[in-house]
């Protein structure tokens, strides 16, 4: 764009209007530019202005006409269309087409910086040893490897430098405010790099950051926030009063009502609010609500903290010893404790409080329990609680990401290769621990925690029950269109996995799934330096990514070879018909079991405090005005539709199975 | 087993799991209700009745099961 130096006539009218400059030749314009709008500024050092003659609006719709108003502007490029009014200090910025700034006391780069890209965030744990310079491409995949595969010195020391690479890339003396950006009503804006449509109002101070944004995923910063040594990605929301420093904050995420968070980590669609954050690393989907809750140096995803909920080490020696893992979908309940360092299983509920350190991962879907001050738990028990079924079916549904680009890779699937390996690792377990424990033994110890001798065999039952559910829907996923299946050696065909990528251990790399054998290989080229950028590895993993169907049924054909004794090349149909009967079975027998924990919520003791001035008919019309019926709640009615088309889908197969030859 | 004996020994459990007097468990009582079982507490009360009977129980249904006397008939056609 050609750009021509101000004319005397311009610099007059200018002058009349209020401006000031001491050298105006250091003033260029774009060739359309008029001086109309440009009123009482003061311009120092390099100017570059556009054509400013249009009107702009801002979010709240009212428009205003595009000009320079009463500000001070030194040293910037300033695009097409902008309104900048009240500006006190608008310093090395280049600024975009069709930008709002108004009132804002200081928007400033005041050195060379990376714009929040490659500060050190200590997550996990607060002592250090796990620090990961943030960056503006980061995803809970690459920042699980990072912070976590630290045994790895070669790994590590490559993928900093790429992340180094990465963010210095981001250096510069300059900052940007690009377009449809809209920055109002705030008082201190310093090394931050604000991305287009971002939206900044009332907010008190931000320095050494960037904020990602685009049309499609709008970010708003909010006010009265206090942000340092940031990183905030594209339809976020920061506001009322958060108070943010060293900390990253991905897609789609939440913080606000007075949270405040210190060298920590939020990845996609988390929620933080009231509480405070310290040294945590809170993959997809972390959320916490509510006042009194400290999560500090802990391992989240799919998480749900309720309120008062802390961890904590007394044992005070070197310093410190902060670190838990809470696996994928854990709840930890009202005034939970947990002394660190643990590890949490996934799909666990946690209630009450825990002084020993433990490690429950053996055994997905527990309760984990407070019994006279003692830790116990109950394994496979969150396999038919209606809350775990509730909350596997609305995180999907709740991804608020809208940028065409998403950063996270997220599996949302309840049963899968990792879930399922670690159900029959807990078979093995329980059954271990049922044959070696004599009767006149109440409970046993397993990894810290006490587990009663009596639930060995029962939660063994329920994990089977999840097995059998798990491999039958499987097949039923993967025969697809039966219809064009005509005979034995058909099916055996369709099912076949046609690959063993998958076959092996897998791991949740914060989110995504996968075969732990993907993983070394792309870590193997990290190494060996055949993964050489950021970019490299995040396009690798997707690829994993999207191969998780594939992968995911490799593991599953294999499970079935070993748990029928049978490959694919031999399996019968009437295996195959066995293992679906089996499904129905286990699965309507798991939903009843769902059905009737959720009629809990409904019986009479939950009735307590309805119709609070009148008779049990008035108690029970009020619960029912308040609170519905059984019989009309969604989610149950959902689930019995479920069932009805699972016993349908099973008959329909079945039926058609046992005419192949 | 006649009904009184599994009526007796169904007790025994319930006491031992719910850390009750024998005496005070009424054949009546249900579980939630008058015992105070929590959710974990009646998953335990299976688990000691399939113990104390050698009997395996269908999940669902053990889990229906709500008074003292409810768990002596479901148990007893496992007998």
């Amino acid at each position: 764009m050609s750009y021509r130096p101000l004319t005397e006539k311009e610099i007059n009218l200018l002058v009349s209007q209020g401006c000031i400059s001491e050298g105006w030749k250091e003033i260029s314009v774009h060739k359309d530019f008029t001086t109309t709008n440009i009123i009482n500024t003061r311009f120092e050092g390099k100017i570059k202005l556009g054509v400013i003659s249009r009107t702009i609006s801002d979010v709240e719709g009212i428009t205003r006409k595009c000009g320079i108003y009463n500000s001070y502007i030194r040293n910037c490029e300033i695009s097409d269309n902008v309104c900048i009014s009240n500006v006190k200090n608008l310093a090395n910025y280049s600024v975009g087409d069709h930008v709002l700034i108004e009132n804002v006391g200081s928007l400033v780069t005041d050195s060379e910086t990376t714009f929040g890209n490659g500060i050190e965030v200590d997550s996990l744990n607060e002592g250090g040893g796990r620090g990961l310079p943030i960056f503006d491409k980061l995803t809970s995949q690459v920042a699980y490897m990072a912070v976590l595969y630290r045994h790895d010195k070669e790994f590590t020391s490559r993928l900093m430098d790429m992340i180094g690479e990465y963010t210095n890339s981001k250096r510069s003396s300059m900052g940007r405010i690009d377009s449809y950006a809209s920055i109002r009503d705030t008082l201190i804006i310093r090394d931050v790099s604000i991305g287009s449509y971002t939206v900044i109002s009332g907010s008190s101070l931000l320095e050494n950051g960037t904020i990602v944004s685009c049309k499609d995923a709008q970010t708003f910063i909010g006010e009265g926030v206090i942000a340092r040594k940031f990183i905030i990605l594209s339809g976020s929301v920061v506001d009322g009063n958060a108070l943010i420093e060293k900390t990253f904050v991905g897609q789609g995420v939440k913080i606000g009502k007075q949270f405040s968070s210190e060298n920590s980590l939020f990845f996609a669609n988390s929620e933080a609010f009231h509480g405070e954050g310290c040294s945590i690393f809170a993959g997809p989907y972390t959320v916490s609500h509510h006042k009194s809750t400290l999560l500090i140096a802990c391992l989240f995803s799919f998480y749900n903290a309720g309120s008062g909920t802390n961890q904590s080490n007394h044992m005070y020696k070197l310093g410190p010893v902060h670190q838990g893992i809470l696996e994928r979908g854990s709840k930890t309940g009202s005034f939970a404790y947990l002394l660190l360092p643990c590890r949490i299983g996934s799909y666990s509920v946690v209630m009450g409080k825990h002084y020993t350190n433990f490690d429950s991962s053996d055994f997905p879907f527990s309760y984990i329990t407070e019994e006279k001050g003692k830790s116990e738990l109950t394994p496979a028990m969150n396999i038919f609680t209606v809350g775990t079924r509730r909350d596997s079916e609305k995180w999907s549904l709740r991804d608020r990401r809208k940028d065409p680009e998403k950063l996270d890779l997220i599996h949302f699937d309840l049963y899968n290769p990792y879930i399922v390996g670690k159900i029959l690792n807990g078979i093995g377990i329980l059954n271990e621990l049922a044959d070696k424990t004599p009767k006149t033994q109440d409970f046993i110890n397993h990894k810290g925690i006490n587990i009663h001798r009596l639930l060995l065999k029962t939660s063994r039952k329920y994990y089977e029950m999840a097995l059998k559910s798990y491999l039958g829907n499987e097949i039923i996923k993967r025969l697809g269109k039966i219809d064009i299946i005509t005979s034995a050696h058909d099916l055996r065909e369709r099912l076949r996995a046609g690959g063993t990528d998958g076959i092996d251990r897998w791991v949740d790399v914060c989110g995504m799934f996968a075969p732990a054998s993907k993983i070394e290989t792309i870590i193997n080229d990290v190494r060996s330096g055949k993964i050489g950028s950021i970019k490299g590895l995040t396009e690798r993993l997707k690829e994993v990514y999207q191969n998780y169907e594939q992968y995911s049924w490799e593991w599953c054909s294999d499970l079935i070879n070993r748990h029928t004794g049978m490959s694919f090349d031999d399996i019968t149909t009437d295996k195959i018909i066995e293992i679906l009967e089996d499904w129905k079975l286990n699965r309507v027998k798991l939903n009843n079991m769902i059905l009737k924990d959720a009629e809990k919520d409904f019986d009479e003791s939950t009735r307590l405090g309805f119709g609070i001035d009148g008779n049990s008919d008035i108690r029970d019309k009020d619960f029912h005005a308040v609170r519905g019926e059984y019989h009309e709640n969604k989610f149950i009615i959902g689930l019995q539709k479920e069932t009805a088309a699972i016993e349908k889908t099973a008959d329909m197969v079945i039926s058609f199975l046992k005419k192949l030859t | 087993m006649n009904r009184e004996e599994v009526n007796n020994r169904v007790k025994k459990v319930i006491a031992a799991v719910l850390e009750k007097n024998v005496s005070d468990i009424n054949d009546g009582a249900n579980f939630v209700t008058d015992l105070g079982a929590s959710s974990i507490q009646s998953i335990r009360l299976v688990a000691g009745f399939e113990e104390e009977f050698s009997i395996e129980m269908d999940e669902e249904k053990s889990l229906q099961v709500q008074t003292v006397s409810g768990a002596v008939d479901f148990i007893s056609a496992y007998l």
